[in-house]
């Protein structure tokens, strides 16, 4: 039996967990804001806000496509549709900010839109408009052109800019200025009553669900009978720690979470921007590191990046034994990895760029956000004092049938770096294929351009400085 | 006044078709369709699928009731295929089920034993072996041959514009609910509720008056959903068999997969100037990729075809236009209507010539524009055309010449990115180019408590449409908005409606209105008169709900009036019909006045074009757009933001891909429409102000398609930057994808 609560009404279900939030939430609960678009977390439609208790007592709300999620991911946790974002007869800030800027027209994107702002107006540190924009990354909109959308997030972030931005107090806050119905302050009582949430066993038939969206974009019809461990509910992998002179991630933190943490604002800086080439807020805010590495897309940004940072991944396996290995040995061949049947990631340990250190990712796709690279590359690169290479990474995505740390780059070390010469010798160490991200030469003959772009790039960064 | 439909789109209450609490024992339908895109039928196996979990029947061509034909100009469209299938996509067999899944388990125990033949996906190929739809068009004016001789210039080549998908985000779906003595009554997602009823009728084989088919809204439309009727009919004829009701609702892959899209076009061209840029001799062939089914394709083409000149004044013209048969499915109506595709390659002609010139491609633009008096290829005579004001106006405000300088200051001074400039200037014809479409008709009631209800043929998508129409309805009749309400558009209320498309939905349908208004405000004047005791009815006027007589208030009010004038037995309702007056076209001399005035525009695009990457990003588009009097400034704004954004989108990353036997491969994840970080970060749209336009409700002017022109600009943009590159190879066909563009840079 799972137990939530759907805006106001509680739930209690026996579907099984595999079920899709987005029918539970149209088809058994019968709320019909909540809209099926592609159905593939590419539109942004189903979008709803899904709030999860902390050990703290307090909820944290993360806008996720509800095409991709399943009920058994919202089991203890407070979800919200659009039908859960007026307050009686009036509406909210966000929808009276949609309504007074006209930035809604054939209405089948509005609700999602809605729910990414509120998502916004509930993680945003400071309510800043490129948070707003953000949190808009992945909800397309065929009618409106976009422009009277940025025009309420702007309205949105005007109006909030008063507020109080304490975390803590966000939810409050939120209410006490309209932009939340005043519901929302009871939502973590009447959470903490409902049964405790299972932690899902990680038994010999369950299948391992990390974030789930790209899992339930392939077989969402195989996983609705079938035993469910998510690791969501692992706390204990949830956490992100500076260890000496390595980040130690665990194996369920979340690629947004990942992305917005102090540390890798801190220690990887450039990260908190590459990743918003990643998939989209709703879909970060569901996909995991560890998941986006055992997906084994060819073409992954996070095992891309990952590849070129030297990640070591520790593998648990279902009798607590570990083991450790280097994310460039994991891959075998396509969709073919190093991870045994009873054996799970539970932690990814990247070590730290030192100030000799350069690291930087490139990435072209047709649509330069939300979209699947043509080519994708990350490089980190060291040098001696005297301007020499000392060590030299650089990977490459859809460009081989796995994510590539590209061989025999060992030859440029002890020399200053020669873009042109390492470009040309990238480019022939990869053999892609065409297929719909692109042509087999394109993708050669780019990989070459952004091996030269990544000397390039924090060059031109110093010269801003 | 805004979109009233708003206050429910943000609440989440607005009932799309998915959205309508079903019946009880809803069936599910899910169509078998041809995997392979040209054979012979041999035979089809359904028997796994009827023994399927929760299959209640399995129909094929054999069941269709009434006449298996769903084609739109043509009857070579059948619902179920019999013999032949011509297209991957194209329906063989429904499976109903007690649910959607079963429906789509069952759907993949059908095999079908198919033969395959040749098939043909190139439209220039089909062209040559004669596989085309109807007569190729020929237009001419002048003597292109004679003026040819006299030109400074001649620009030729061969172009190519590329597929759209709508993707609009409600996917195509129906919901049929069968009734007594054999009626059935269909809500679906269509923009055609004429053609679509009459589909339904014979596809069951019993009169149209058996038939209710209603729309109350679309989540979007721009066009995919106003001539394929198999979603509609297919659903319709499980319900009328079964006496269940049935639902359709295609998935995002299915609708990608199997529904028609924005025709891609080839062209040879060949344009002549003179040593001043003056436009003399212009020859073009259209090559329209149609598809395996007629459709909509040759109102489409005839849309291109009387739109080769863009907004300019060609003395000399030859235009040829095909409608090519090929083995996918069949394309449709888009926003634009073949619009963009004709504009696009003249703008491509003239930007080659004015480079052969050594001139800026915007001077030599200017030079050419049409004014007033010009007469088109087709004989009609401009009278009044805003094209230059367009420019003149957006010129005076941005500076183009500045802009230009400043863009060759920065590309002199750069190399790893340029920038690119673009201006387009837009002239769209306004009314159906099928002179019999121009017809819409409207009922208005008024009940005894004052409110008033309004039903069109209108489709409400998003547009606004009904907005406008509730505004036309409250100011014809005196009262306020918040006393009209739009009702839906059903079959019972509004026979044999015209699709809402061409733009025409507002200036149609609201003219209409206005004159079911204007007899019901007559009436009550007349009877106010009386009241009141007044013998001159034409001192009576109704405004903002309360009655005046001779300027002054009297002590009637709407509520009072209405109530009173029922008790006296007035007649309260009104129906009314408008047919657009003076279009026609005769397509035997291709000479007539097919459109009742056009819209015009003028938009400045600039873009940043990465060469190391082949990347871009669009800096800002700055448009002017001649809506006439507008009905609603921040509808119509709206309406043109997202128009050219839908532009640019076709323009640049919306690329089909199709593998050899041309299934398409991009679906949802592959298929890319802008997103909001594509939309450049300035984008200002101003509507023309003092225009007016005698030729529609209200001074008001179409503003649904024409803005879709202006997202060429970022074609044209990039084309700019990629020139400051390099000139040695031609410019990649549209859409210029980030591929293309590297290939350009790098290949």
């Amino acid at each position: 039996m799972l137990n939530f609560v759907i805006n106001q009404q509680p739930v209690a279900t026996d579907k099984p967990a595999g079920m899709i939030l987005l029918e539970f939430i149209r088809d058994v609960t019968c709320l019909s804001g909540t809209k099926e678009a592609c159905r593939e977390g590419e539109c942004g439609a189903c979008t709803v806000l899904v709030g999860t208790p902390q050990p703290d007592g307090s909820l944290a709300y993360r806008a996720c496509a509800s095409c991709l999620l399943p009920i058994g991911e919202v089991d203890g946790c407070h979800v919200v549709t659009v039908e859960g974002m007026s307050r009686g007869k009036d509406l909210t800030l966000i929808q009276q900010l949609i309504v007074d800027h006209s930035a809604s027209q054939c209405g089948f994107c509005t609700s999602g839109i809605v729910l990414s702002l509120a998502g916004f107006c509930l993680t945003s540190p400071d309510f800043s408009y490129q948070d707003a924009i953000n949190a808009l990354d992945g909800n397309l909109c065929r009618c409106t052109g976009y422009a009277a959308i940025r025009n309420a997030a702007r309205a949105l972030c005007d109006r909030l800019a008063a507020l109080n931005r304490t975390p803590a107090a966000r939810v409050a806050t939120l209410a006490a200025a309209g932009v939340l119905p005043d519901y929302f302050t009871g939502i973590p009582a009447r959470l903490a009553q409902l049964p405790a949430v299972p932690t899902t066993p990680f038994t010999g038939s369950a299948t391992l669900v990390a974030g789930g969206t790209d899992l339930f974009v392939q077989k969402p019809e195989q996983l609705l009978d079938r035993d469910l461990c998510f690791l969501s509910r692992r706390r204990d992998l949830d956490y992100l720690r500076i260890d000496g002179s390595v980040l130690r991630v665990g194996g369920a933190v979340t690629l947004e979470t990942f992305r917005l943490s102090a540390e890798v604002r801190q220690h990887f800086p450039a990260l908190t921007t590459d990743l918003l080439l990643h998939s989209s807020t709703i879909l970060r805010n569901k996909a995991t590191l560890a998941g986006n590495i055992v997906n084994a897309s060819p073409i992954g940004d996070m095992s891309i990046i990952l590849l070129a940072l030297d990640a070591q991944l520790v593998i648990t396996s279902r009798d607590g034994s570990s083991r450790k290995t280097p994310l460039a040995k994991f891959y075998q061949g396509y969709k073919k990895f190093d991870l045994a049947c009873g054996e799970l990631i539970s932690e990814i340990v990247i070590p730290r760029l030192g100030c000799d250190t350069r690291y930087n990712f490139e990435k072209v796709a047709n649509r330069v956000h939300l979209d699947i690279a043509a080519v994708n590359s990350a490089l980190r690169l060291t040098l001696a004092p005297d301007g020499s290479i000392t060590d030299l990474r650089i990977s490459a995505g859809g460009v081989a049938a796995t994510p590539l740390l590209i061989p025999g780059l060992a030859q440029f070390h002890d020399k200053p770096p020669d873009p042109p010469a390492i470009a040309r010798a990238v480019a022939d160490a990869v053999t892609p294929i065409d297929d719909i991200r692109g042509s087999a030469t394109y993708k050669k003959l780019l990989l070459r351009q952004l091996v030269l772009a990544h000397f390039a790039a924090p060059a031109a960064e110093e010269a801003a400085q | 006044m805004k979109n009233v439909d708003m206050q429910m789109h943000v609440r989440g209450t607005s009932l799309f078709v998915d959205d309508i609490p079903t019946p009880a024992g809803c069936l599910h339908a899910v169509l078998f369709t041809s995997p392979v895109a040209h054979g012979t039928i041999r035979s089809v196996d359904i028997s796994r699928a009827v023994d399927a979990p929760g299959v209640v029947a399995v129909y094929t061509h054999r069941d269709v009731p009434g006449l298996n034909e769903v084609g739109h100009m043509l009857k070579d469209q059948p619902l179920l295929a019999v013999d032949e299938v011509k297209y991957i996509g194209q329906p063989i067999a429904l499976v109903v089920a007690d649910s959607r899944r079963a429906a789509q388990r069952a759907a993949t125990l059908i095999t079908a034993d198919i033969e395959q033949r040749e098939a043909i996906f190139d439209p220039r190929t089909a062209a040559a072996r004669g596989l085309i739809f109807g007569q190729q068009r020929i237009l001419t004016s002048g003597d292109t041959a004679a003026a040819f001789a006299r030109c400074a210039v001649i620009a030729t080549g061969k172009l190519a514009s590329g597929p759209q998908e709508h993707f609009y985000f409600e996917t195509q779906r129906a919901l049929a609910l069968p009734g007594e003595h054999d009626t059935i009554k269909v809500v679906a997602s269509a923009q055609s509720p004429g053609t679509f009823h009459r589909h339904i009728a014979e596809v069951l084989g019993i009169p149209q008056h058996k038939v209710e088919f209603e729309i109350r809204r679309l989540g979007g439309g721009f066009g995919g959903k106003e001539s394929t009727a198999v979603w509609v009919t297919a659903p319709a004829m499980a319900a009328f068999l079964l006496k269940k009701p049935v639902k359709l609702v295609l998935s995002r892959n299915e609708d990608i997969a199997t529904s028609g899209k924005r025709h891609a076009y080839e062209y040879d061209y060949k344009l002549g100037l003179d040593a001043d840029g003056a436009i003399l001799a212009y020859e073009i062939d259209l090559y329209q990729h149609a598809g395996a089914c007629a459709d909509i394709s040759l109102a489409v083409l005839g849309r291109s075809f009387l739109h080769t000149c863009g907004s300019y004044r060609i003395p000399n013209i030859r235009v040829t236009a095909v409608s090519c048969r090929t083995n996918i499915p069949p394309n449709n109506a888009f926003r634009g209507f073949g619009v963009p595709q004709g504009t696009f390659a003249i703008e491509a002609a003239l930007t080659h010539a004015a480079e052969l010139l050594g001139q800026e491609a915007a001077a030599v633009k200017r030079k050419n524009l049409l004014r007033n008096g010009d007469t088109l290829p087709y004989g009609m005579q401009l009278k009044k055309t805003n094209a230059i004001r367009c420019w003149d106006e957006l010129d005076q405000k941005l500076d183009f010449a500045a802009r230009h300088a400043a863009v060759a200051e920065y590309n002199r001074t750069h190399t790893d990115t340029r920038r690119g400039l673009a201006v387009i200037p837009v002239c769209f014809g306004i009314s159906f180019a099928q002179t019999a479409l121009n017809q819409a008709s409207s009922l208005v009631n008024i009940y005894v408590d004052g409110s008033v209800s309004v039903s069109t043929g209108a489709v409400e998508m998003g547009q606004g449409v009904n907005t406008k129409i509730q505004l036309v309805a409250a100011t014809t009749l005196g009262v306020s908005p918040e006393k009209v309400r739009v009702d839906t558009t059903n079959t019972l209320r509004i026979p044999n409606a015209s699709p809402t498309s061409a733009s025409t939905g507002a200036d149609l349908n609201g003219m209409a209105t206005k004159f079911a208004c204007e007899t019901l405000a007559a009436r009550l004047q007349e009877f106010a008169a009386q009241q009141l005791k007044h013998g001159t009815p034409a001192d009576i006027a109704i405004r903002r709900d309360a009655v005046y007589c001779q300027g002054k208030r009297t002590e009637l009010d709407w509520e009072k009036l209405v109530a009173a004038a029922q008790w006296a037995r007035v007649d309260l309702g009104a129906h009314a019909f408008y047919a657009t007056p003076g279009v026609y076209h005769d397509v035997a001399t291709e000479r007539g006045r097919p459109f009742a005035y056009y819209a015009y525009g003028t938009s400045l695009t600039e873009v940043l074009l990465d060469c190391v990457r082949g990347t871009y990003a669009f800096t800002a588009v700055d448009i002017i757009q001649d809506v006439g009097q507008s009905l609603s400034e921040i509808i119509d704004r709206g309406q043109v933001e997202g128009a050219v954004v839908q532009g640019m989108g076709w323009c640049t990353i919306e690329q089909l891909r199709y593998a050899s036997d041309h299934r398409v491969l991009t679906g949802a994840n592959a298929y890319k429409i802008p997103d909001i970080k594509f939309v450049p970060p300035h984008l200002s749209v101003t509507l023309l102000a003092n225009s007016d336009n005698p030729f529609a409700v209200c001074n008001s002017k179409a503003v649904g398609e024409p803005p879709f022109v202006h997202g060429l600009g970022a074609y044209f943009a990039l084309w700019h930057a990629l020139r400051s590159v390099r000139r040695d190879r031609p410019v990649p066909s549209l859409p210029l994808t980030p591929e293309k563009v590297f290939m350009y840079l790098h290949g």
